[in-house]
């Protein structure tokens, strides 16, 4: 059986994703170099936006693929034994959908 | 100078140890083999594997001060005053500084290193113009001598699944043939989580390869072969 993200598709995956939260590092960084929100009012209401919005939860799926491709590399050349594997693999999976989830709790409905 | 040589019989030693040798350098002796052939000479126990001593045969790949390349090869003058030489790492062992190449030629086997054409045969040979040609140059000059696979982490870690660097850039040698007809069923055999992807390119690869050809390189091409048919 061949898993979806694998070979090719997961080393794009990994490619894509790392230009994404690149540019995602620098939009923020520069955003807070030059329009820094004065008070929590103005930072709440600029990450209500839409598009800021969009651009977040984007980063954050960039991420945790970013991050789920990474790992499952480290884990494939230093987990050996099986059932090490059985319980590591989807540990991490579980804790990278949790962030992914607590993400989507807190981003997507602010208004 | 002084030479450390990791030393291991099977038949009386249970780990492997390192010995001391003192031996100066003759005017005669120019690279680290000529020393290596002088303490065998005198211990005729020393166990290594050698044959064209000048760079051509890859038989006396071994690590030298923590680098692999081929004792043939390389100055005693680039060594300084202590040399320390160990079996390829990541290898097993079978004695001193011979090591079972076994699994390193199975991956080498498995990327087919032949040109496959289902087609008839030629009345006369396979012919290829000269700019075809020239695209193989920088890979078929491999030796095999496994100084590369033998520095991959990634092979270390999973040297049964991982095909390495050597049988990668093989891979791609015969992916760059204009006679080859197994473009598809090559490429596919590398896209899987393990073949090729377990490259991280850590490019040791290239920086001991005593040919001076870049395993990464045709490993990245492999990668954009691969992207280019997918999108």
């Amino acid at each position: 059986m061949r898993s979806v993200l694998t070979g090719l598709r997961a080393w794009l995956v990994q490619r894509v994703t790392a230009l994404y939260l690149l540019a995602f590092i620098i939009y923020f960084i520069a955003h807070f170099l030059f329009a820094s929100p004065s008070d929590y009012d103005t930072w709440r209401s600029y990450a209500a936006q839409g598009d800021v919005k969009l651009l977040v939860l984007a980063g954050f799926v960039a991420l945790l693929l970013h991050a789920w491709v990474g790992l499952r590399d480290v884990m494939l050349d230093y987990v050996k034994p099986i059932s090490a594997r059985a319980v590591a693999l989807p540990l991490v999976a579980g804790a990278l959908i949790a962030i992914g989830l607590w993400m989507l709790v807190t981003i997507a409905p602010l208004r | 100078m002084k030479i450390s040589i990791f030393r291991y019989d099977p038949e009386r030693d249970s780990e492997g140890r390192m010995q001391d040798y003192e031996i100066e350098p003759e005017p005669h002796e120019a690279m680290l083999l000529d020393l290596i052939l002088r303490l065998k000479g005198e211990d005729d126990t020393l166990t290594l594997r050698r044959s064209c001593r000048e760079g051509v045969c890859g038989s006396d790949a071994i690590n030298i001060n923590g680098r692999n390349g081929l004792a043939c090869i390389t100055p005693i003058r680039a060594l300084g005053e202590r040399a320390v030489l160990r079996p390829l790492p990541g290898f097993p062992v079978i004695r001193d500084l011979v090591v079972d190449m076994t699994q390193f030629f199975k991956q080498y086997v498995s990327i087919k290193p032949y040109v496959v054409d289902p087609g008839p045969m030629p009345d006369k040979e396979r012919r290829q113009s000269p700019q075809a040609r020239e695209r193989l140059d920088g890979l078929y000059e491999c030796i095999l001598c496994a100084c590369c696979t033998s520095m991959c982490p990634s092979y270390w870690w999973n040297p049964d699944k991982f095909v390495g660097p050597a049988g990668l850039l093989q891979a791609y040698r015969f992916l760059a043939d204009s006679r080859d007809r197994d473009t598809k069923a090559r490429l596919d055999d590398l896209d899987d989580v393990y073949r090729l992807f377990r490259c991280r390119t850590i490019m040791n690869c290239t920086e001991v390869c005593p040919k001076a050809l870049a395993p990464s390189r045709a490993i990245e091409r492999i990668r954009l072969m691969l992207a280019e048919r997918a999108l």
